[in-house]
């Protein structure tokens, strides 16, 4: 909208405000009738564009103008005035098209009246011009990856869980039988915080706070505040301070998935992790475990995946250690329980034939806008 | 682990190909990295994980082939001939004590007296090549290779250099110095071990050896070494100096506290074969006592089914344990009391045997289709809302990013909308002069704006949805981790707050009443910053980057940035909106033309027009600015907005829509003095 609109508007206040049917109805009559005899008139483009714009223009031309003083009607007089409306609309158009064809040449029957038949070459439509694509943003492949793992991982009853960043070490060691002496708690390993008035906080202490280095950390979270059964998918960041490199960067993304019952087997964690890669990967995978060690696991494995002829790893697994059920109050008597984890870098990486993880974390649009 | 092919077979006798074995050893527990021909040999690389440091040596790793082959293992006894017995008791040359027993549970030493310092045999020096240790003479050799052969690291002291003949275990002094056998200068605390004589530190204990007491080609008297340290002390000694060995690698892991003795002796016996000599009679023993008290454990048959879901013959488990080395102390049909061997510290528990079962058993022959009942999952309510929050951010155009979670002191300064307190801190950097945990998100978006400007990446509008770290007063409990989204764009602040306004929409579908304040920062452009509020709480806050930090950062143009508080926005969340019925009856739209003071805000206007209007009022549409100074003087701007006006029972007369523009009218005119277009 611009000043010149407001001009018009403030040129016919009247039409803004309410009219009877009468008002409204001799309103288009003499519309009508000056549209009819300027549009008989005129005699080249530019003037029948002008003439289309004061009648029919789409935002304030007269029938729009005097179409909004129909609102002000009631409704048993509408339906009249509706009718008169598009019976006036209909015999403008028609002469706004009687003028155009006799500035072309054409008769008003469109027959041609030149001999030579040479029609006048005026700006015309390429439907081929590049199509407008309105820019959308696009969701970052890591986030992609994750909600293609939630929604798998949901259709086989597990539910996303999450928890903080920022996590104490009973969550982040203790409670996850990761013992005061574990190499895995060394303070150059870890991103511990800070605290006040001392630079080095001891990592033994309790209250001893860090920026969690595995989601295991929500698995205790979840265990410690509900009873089994549990089927659950923790998500999130993770951080451990390795030097960035093509492989490696010191924050990155884990899931983890966690299922306590009764009786849950090894035989059940492998059949469940087949499905997970068979629905991943669209098609029939096998699964192979090689035993390895964690501290939050026993027996504890490592995952590896057929596809495409070659065995890749997909993350490690075991049977919830007893010890971990302990300290969250579970009786590994009663309830037993498998756990899992994998990297979702690697797995978005490979999905995508990504193969600096650093990319991941550019944010170059380039990078982005491919996904 | 390097394991020399020839030197495993000493062991045990193998009828596979190195190949075929390391794929065996791979699936049973000792990854597989590479194997290497060296020679007529082959080095297997393998992986050994943490809790194995039997597996430091090559007769662990026998062991395990043993067991998977069913085949014997041959261990050799050290015997020395009598011909090579010191008729002198060890106790008799030098004397030991141990000041330090939680860094050094066990420390015993033997002597060799007269030996001959001279190059190894070539057998030797091959198997030690071949696993990349590098040959020095028969005396060292010897150490190494009992080490790589049984995983007990060794050191063999120079008997003459040790001062008062005494060996004294004890922490270092703070900042005493050492010299190691790499001839370089370490400063100790009292956290190490050190071995000392009756003057000095000659070993840093379980790390290093000293330079002043190593074995050379002059030495002719020995003292042999094995001890047992604790791995917390080693690693820390060995982290501090960056002083890593293959003996702190062992000790870290755990050596077998019964294998001490086994290993001084097949050391002298290596030796006096190689060096000539003679073996002093005895130990110097710290703990002679000793004795690695394993427990007993008892182990269920259907406790193996439960766990690995499938049965196992109860004799082929036993079979299994007995050969990796555990003793049955009583049986049943199906259940078993049985004791680890002290090499297997990690094995105290069933769970543990159960492990033990499982990857000799072969983990391929449990199956991959077994019964798994179906469960129900629920979409969480912050999955739903974040899909909103997210299709709103793309839709506008904002492709998202994911930026570190901890920033360097530039980021961290630039803005701290959510909280007045300092950032949390890590100790340890994450990127380059990173360890500041962040306030905002909108720095790191800014400075993602200004890569992608760098890179001739146009007008990149990013945004991305992570936690902000904010501080509380009291360092009790964790710091609050607050969900949120940010963004950074070109346009202009109507944009950033456009995308707010949609965002709530969509997520809480007028659930969530919003008032606005101005929010000022240096950062923010003047008269551009909003906070918004919700129930009294910060929701989210907007603006457009100001011209100081536009010039620092040489950004090349204007930028819009806001960040959104998901935590409660998710307080608002309306999962499943309700139908609100159409109104059958048609709105009236009446356009007005505001003449007002420059100082007025839309804010006030359309909060005065909304409360003079009255319920009538369906939508109050912004449409314009613009000013005329020649018609209306200075300091007046006018503001075109339409009303729309609907009644949900009937439809509105003329006469009802005059009424409500009159009280439009007269309320605007009173609080602003506005005055409407003639």
């Amino acid at each position: 909208m611009g000043i010149f609109v407001l001009d018009r508007l403030e040129a016919y206040p009247t039409l803004l405000f309410v009219m009877s049917l009468a008002e409204f109805t001799s309103s288009l009559d003499s519309l009508l009738a000056a549209a009819e005899k300027s549009l008989g008139l005129v005699a080249d483009e530019a003037g029948l564009e002008e003439l289309r714009v004061l009648y029919t223009g789409a935002k304030n031309g007269q029938l729009k103008s005097i179409q909004k003083g129909m609102s002000g009607l009631s409704s048993d007089e509408r339906p009249a005035a509706g009718k008169k409306f598009n019976e006036v609309r209909d015999a403008v158009q028609a002469a706004i098209d009687a003028a155009a064809a006799r500035i072309s040449g054409g008769g008003v029957d469109g027959a041609s009246p030149k001999a030579s038949g040479t029609k006048k070459l005026g700006p015309q439509v390429d439907p081929t011009l590049p199509g407008v694509r309105p820019r959308l943003g696009r969701l970052h492949p890591i986030t992609q990856t994750i909600e293609d793992l939630k929604e798998i991982m949901g259709r086989l009853g597990f539910s996303a869980t999450e928890g903080p960043e920022i996590e104490d070490t009973w969550h982040n060691f203790v409670a996850l039988n990761i013992p005061e002496d574990h190499p895995a708690r060394d303070p150059l390993d870890n991103f511990y915080l800070a605290t006040a008035g001392k630079n080095a906080s001891d990592p033994s202490a309790l209250d001893a706070k860090l920026l969690r280095s595995q989601t295991s950390t929500v698995q205790i979270r979840a265990m410690e505040s509900q009873q089994p059964p549990l089927r659950i998918i923790s998500l999130g960041r993770v951080y451990r301070p390795d030097e960035a490199d093509a492989t490696h960067f010191p924050m990155f993304h884990q899931m983890e998935g966690l299922w306590i019952d009764t009786s849950v087997s090894m035989a059940q964690l492998k059949s469940v992790l087949r499905m997970f890669a068979t629905s991943y990967l669209g098609g029939d995978v096998t699964i192979r475990f090689r035993p390895s060690f964690f501290p939050f696991t026993e027996p504890s494995v490592e995952v590896d995946y057929f596809w495409n002829d070659q065995w890749i790893e997909f993350g490690g697994a075991g049977m919830v250690d007893p010890n971990v059920l302990k300290a969250v109050g579970y009786d590994p008597e009663e309830v037993s329980g498998f756990a899992f984890g994998l990297g979702v870098e690697r797995l978005c990486m490979r999905r995508y034939g990504i193969t600096d993880i650093r990319d991941l974390f550019r944010s170059d649009v380039r990078f982005l806008r491919q996904f | 682990m390097l394991v020399s092919w020839e030197w495993l077979t000493q062991y045990v006798d193998i009828d596979l190909s190195p190949d075929d074995m390391a794929n065996r050893f791979a699936l049973s527990g000792l990854n597989h990295e590479s194997t290497t021909k060296v020679g007529p040999d082959f080095v297997i690389d393998l992986e050994v994980t943490s809790n194995r440091g039997d597996c430091l040596g090559h007769i662990g790793v026998a062991r395990e082939a043993s067991v998977l082959l069913s085949t014997a293992l041959r261990i050799p006894t050290p015997i020395v001939s009598p011909a090579s017995v010191d008729s002198a008791q060890t106790s008799s040359l030098i004397k030991l004590s141990n000041r330090f027993e939680t860094g050094c549970p066990r420390y015993t030493g033997k002597v060799i007296r007269g030996v001959k310092v001279a190059p190894s045999p070539a057998w030797m020096q091959r198997r030690l090549t071949a696993i990349g240790v590098k040959p020095v003479n028969n005396v060292v050799d010897a150490t190494n290779y009992v080490m790589f052969e049984c995983g007990q690291p060794l050191h063999a002291f120079d008997l003459s250099k040790i001062r008062g003949s005494e060996i004294i275990v004890r922490p270092a002094e703070a900042k005493e110095k050492f010299i190691a056998i790499d001839h370089r200068t370490y400063e100790l605390d009292p956290s190490m071990v050190v071995i000392a004589d009756a003057e000095r530190a000659i070993a840093l204990g379980g790390v290093m050896g000293g330079e002043d007491s190593e074995v050379s080609e002059t030495t002719v008297d020995l003292l042999i070494e094995a001890a047992d340290f604790t791995p917390l002390a080693i690693r820390r000694a060995a982290r501090k100096l960056r002083l890593h060995s293959p003996a702190s690698y062992r000790f870290e892991r755990r050596v077998n506290p019964e294998g001490l003795l086994w290993a001084a002796e097949r050391c002298c016996q290596l030796i006096v074969e190689m060096a000539g000599g003679k073996v002093t009679l005895g130990f110097v023993d710290s703990a002679p006592q000793s004795k690695t008290q394993m427990p007993e454990v008892i182990l269920r048959k259907q406790r193996i089914i439960d766990v690995l879901g499938i049965e196992i013959p109860w004799k082929r488990s036993l079979d299994i344990l007995t050969a990796l080395g555990c003793t049955i102390v009583s049986k049943s049909d199906d259940k078993a009391t049985m004791v680890a061997p002290p090499y297997r510290l990690d094995l105290p528990r069933e769970i543990d045997l159960i492990e033990e079962v499982a990857r000799m058993n072969g983990y391929e022959k449990i199956p991959e289709d077994a019964m798994v009942p179906v469960f129900v999952s629920a979409r969480r309510d912050k999955d739903v809302m974040l899909q909103r929050v997210r299709s709103v951010a793309t839709a506008a155009g904002y492709d998202e990013a994911l930026t570190a979670s901890v920033v360097n002191k530039q980021a961290s300064s630039l803005i701290s909308p959510w909280t007045a307190l300092p950032p949390l801190m890590t100790q340890v950097q994450l990127l380059e002069g990173a360890t500041f945990l962040r306030r905002s998100i909108v720095p790191s978006l800014i400075q993602a704006y200004q890569n992608n400007q760098s890179q001739q990446n146009r007008d990149a509008c990013l945004f991305e949805t992570a936690m902000v770290y904010l501080p509380s007063a009291d360092s009790k409990g964790l710091p609050t981790q607050q969900n949120t989204l940010a963004w950074v764009g070109t346009g202009s602040s109507r944009d950033s707050k456009g995308m707010i306004d949609e965002i709530i929409h969509r997520v809480a579908h007028g659930q969530a009443v919003t008032t606005e304040e101005d929010f000022t920062d240096p950062s923010i452009a003047d008269n551009t910053g909003v906070r918004v509020l919700c129930d009294g709480r910060m929701l989210a806050w907007y603006g457009n980057v100001s011209r100081s930090v536009r010039s620092t950062l040489k950004l090349d143009q204007d930028l819009t940035f806001g960040e959104l508080n998901l935590d409660l926005l998710q307080e608002f969340l309306l999962t499943i909106p309700r139908l609100k019925p159409i109104v059958p009856y048609p709105a009236i739209q009446r356009d007005l033309n505001f003449i007002l003071d420059e100082s007025v805000r839309w804010g006030s206007l359309s909060q005065v027009v909304h409360k003079s209007a009255g319920e009538l009022l369906t939508d109050c549409i912004y449409r314009e600015t613009y000013r005329d100074a020649k018609k209306d003087g200075e300091g007046k701007k006018r503001v075109l907005l339409s009303l729309i006006l609907q009644s949900t029972t009937q439809t509105l007369t003329g006469q009802q829509a005059d009424d409500v523009v009159a009280k439009v009218l007269q309320a605007t005119k009173e609080s602003f003095d506005a005055t409407i277009v003639a």
